[in-house]
């Protein structure tokens, strides 16, 4: 009994001290972002003695923050929206639907899932120049829209569904899609949800690939437009961290709404069935 | 016109046959049920029908068109699974108008007939609920009530009462009964439990290994029965077995038997065209309600048993015994309530009541 309560005195120690170890980079980026840059570089102090939100504002106003805003909104939606779509499809078909080739099929899913998104990049870039597509929503979405974990993830929720209620579907005369879009979906609605929104938090996080493949400042996502920053004028901390903090702000939002879903589906694309 | 008729059914499985040349005709508005052992292919039998499997060969036709090849949803069948099958993120009315809603039905038109099918099964109050709201025997009559609303040519009913306890399936058994005198469709239902078949079936088909065993009226089976397989299967509890040899072979086509439990006694009865000789094993049966516990040799042979416990069920009883030999014996008991004791019993085995089969298991008479 003795030893079970120091055992947990340690492990909450522990669990302490590495939250504050993982949270205090957030702190720090968050803290620095709202002081005047004199006081960032003067000190070591952990409170701003003078709150100061003037990089937020030069943000704003000086930078194309609104236009990459725009952008990464829009990439990161256009992404799950497909992604989301062709994976619950093609989940389908690999689960339900027997037609020759279709272990085969499904081993290439599984195979590209090993496959680093870095190893492509060179290949695809190559691709979407000669699509024309370079510096184009087109061209940051499409080399994105395959990932096969969500594909793996909904084949075999689609497996357990019984298949009696597929047979009585059957019966009472739907298709294919009436199947999959009135019965699988509408049963799979929370791991839909939860993996729409981590196919979008990906996106929205994703540096390399729009790094490579946009060349004009308008068409930047943020990601990619806050290595833009500051630049000219050498390091401007709080400016640096203001905008830093503005990228994640919305996915840190989302994330706080859907926090049990974003976990669930990590543990999901992880093989820890929840 | 018959309602379904199924000729030279094949199934195979790679190289493995579950149904073998099956030939069934149900006459419109007739109750069918497939019964048999499990893994006797009367499910696989039934999902064909329905269109869920594939056949290897042969036709079924129903209502007169051949239907072997058409998808499900075209062949004028309902289904009603053992697991219900409801969808269950719709309430009841979505659930039994699904179909129609696929088929774009007008909205009135769907909710007569919802209601309609809702009111025979009395589900009217539980139109607005989730499936997991409601209780076995309501989901049960959800189930039915989605197969009614389709008006389907035949209805097919998978084991449906298989999940219920035992004295809901007896009232849904009544309902189902009741369902098929009231809109009067041809139903072939499936189970494994014979009790179900005698009481609802117009006609039985007894399968065993995908084969069909004997196909006839409930009492046809009882009294009648082609082979050992149906005579064991039909009846609860089961028909008593016991060995024999046949003592003298044919004369004026009748061969006298004697059993291994009653050496000094012989007896002849009818066997056809049946060629056996002289020490031919046989297997005589006889049903636990047709032994007598009387001793009386006059009227067949009479066997030593040795009760070992009775079930007492009030209006009935049965006696649980065994002979020498370690064969197992059940004799029913009605009106008599006088105990049982240890000492063996001296019961007689009425020739009129036998059934003798040969050694593969064919009736003799």
């Amino acid at each position: 009994m003795g030893n079970m309560k120091t055992g947990n005195i340690l492990l909450l120690t522990f669990t302490v001290i590495a939250a504050c170890a993982w949270a205090f980079p957030l702190y720090w980026a968050i803290v620095t972002s709202i002081k005047p840059e004199a006081d960032v570089v003067a000190g070591t102090i952990f409170l701003p003695e003078t709150i100061d939100i003037s990089s937020y504002v030069w943000a704003l106003l000086e930078t194309n923050i609104v236009r990459w805003y725009i952008n990464s909104i829009g990439t990161s939606v256009l992404i799950t929206v497909v992604v989301i779509m062709i994976s619950m499809m093609c989940g389908y078909a690999l689960s339900q639907i027997v037609f020759p080739g279709r272990r085969a099929l499904f081993l290439i899913v599984l195979a590209s899932f090993m496959v680093p998104s870095q190893a492509l990049v060179v290949s695809q870039f190559i691709l979407m120049h000669k699509f024309g597509m370079v510096d184009s929503w087109a061209g940051i979405i499409l080399p994105q829209v395959i990932i096969p974990v969500v594909v793996i993830v909904y084949k075999q929720f689609f497996d357990s569904v019984p298949r009696e209620l597929r047979e009585a579907a059957k019966l009472d005369g739907c298709s294919e899609f009436q199947i999959l879009f009135k019965l699988y979906l509408p049963l799979n609605w929370g791991i839909t949800a939860a993996l729409s929104i981590i196919t979008f938090i990906m996106a929205w996080n994703n540096f390399l690939w729009p790094f490579l493949v946009i060349t004009s400042e308008e068409m930047m996502t943020i990601t990619v437009g806050i290595t833009q920053v500051g630049d000219a004028f050498g390091v401007k901390y709080a400016r640096d961290m203001a905008i830093a903090v503005m990228a994640a702000m919305p996915v840190a939002i989302a994330y706080l709404i859907f926090q049990r879903r974003v976990t669930q589906a990590i543990m999901l694309s992880s093989g820890i069935k929840g | 016109m018959s309602g379904v008729s199924l000729s030279n059914i094949k199934k195979a499985y790679g190289p493995i046959n579950v149904i073998h040349d099956v030939n069934i005709k149900v006459e419109q508005g007739e109750f069918v049920v497939f019964v048999g052992p499990s893994g006797c292919g009367k499910s696989t039998l039934l999902r064909m029908i329905a269109g869920l499997e594939e056949t290897t060969g042969g036709t079924i036709d129903i209502e007169g068109a051949d239907v072997t090849h058409l998808e499900a949803a075209k062949r004028g069948v309902s289904m009603v699974f053992q697991s219900y099958a409801l969808y269950p993120h719709l309430s009841v009315f979505d659930n039994m108008a699904f179909s129609m809603q696929i088929a774009r039905r007008p909205k009135d038109e769907i909710k007569q007939k919802v209601d309609e099918a809702a009111r025979i099964l009395q589900l009217e109050d539980h139109l607005d609920r989730k499936p997991s709201q409601l209780s076995g025997g309501q989901r049960q009559r959800v189930a039915i009530g989605r197969a009614i609303v389709r008006q389907p040519k035949v209805f097919l009913f998978d084991e449906p009462l298989s999940n219920l306890d035992a004295e809901l399936r007896v009232q849904m058994r009544m309902e189902i009964a009741r369902l098929h005198n009231q809109i009067g469709a041809t139903m072939i239902y499936v189970t494994h439990d014979q009790v179900e078949a005698m009481t609802l079936a117009d006609k039985i088909v007894v399968l065993k290994s995908g084969s069909v065993q004997q196909i006839g009226s409930p009492l046809d089976l009882y009294d009648n029965p082609d082979n050992q397989f149906v005579a064991g299967f039909i009846g609860s509890p089961k028909m008593n077995f016991l060995k024999g040899i046949v003592n003298e072979p044919r004369v004026d086509g009748k061969i006298t038997i004697t059993l291994d439990d009653a050496p000094n006694t012989t007896f002849d009865i009818t066997c056809g065209s049946a060629t056996l000789n002289a020490g031919d094993a046989v297997t005589v049966g006889i049903r636990p309600e047709n032994i007598g516990l009387e001793h009386d040799e006059t009227v067949g042979p009479t066997v030593f048993l040795k009760p070992e416990f009775t079930e007492e069920l009030g209006g009935v009883s049965y006696i649980h015994t065994q002979t020498k030999d370690g064969v197992r014996v059940t004799i029913e008991r009605r009106s008599e309530r006088n105990r049982v004791d240890q000492e063996d019993l001296q019961v007689t085995l009425p020739v009129r009541d036998l059934f003798v089969f040969d050694a593969d298991g064919a009736r003799l008479r």
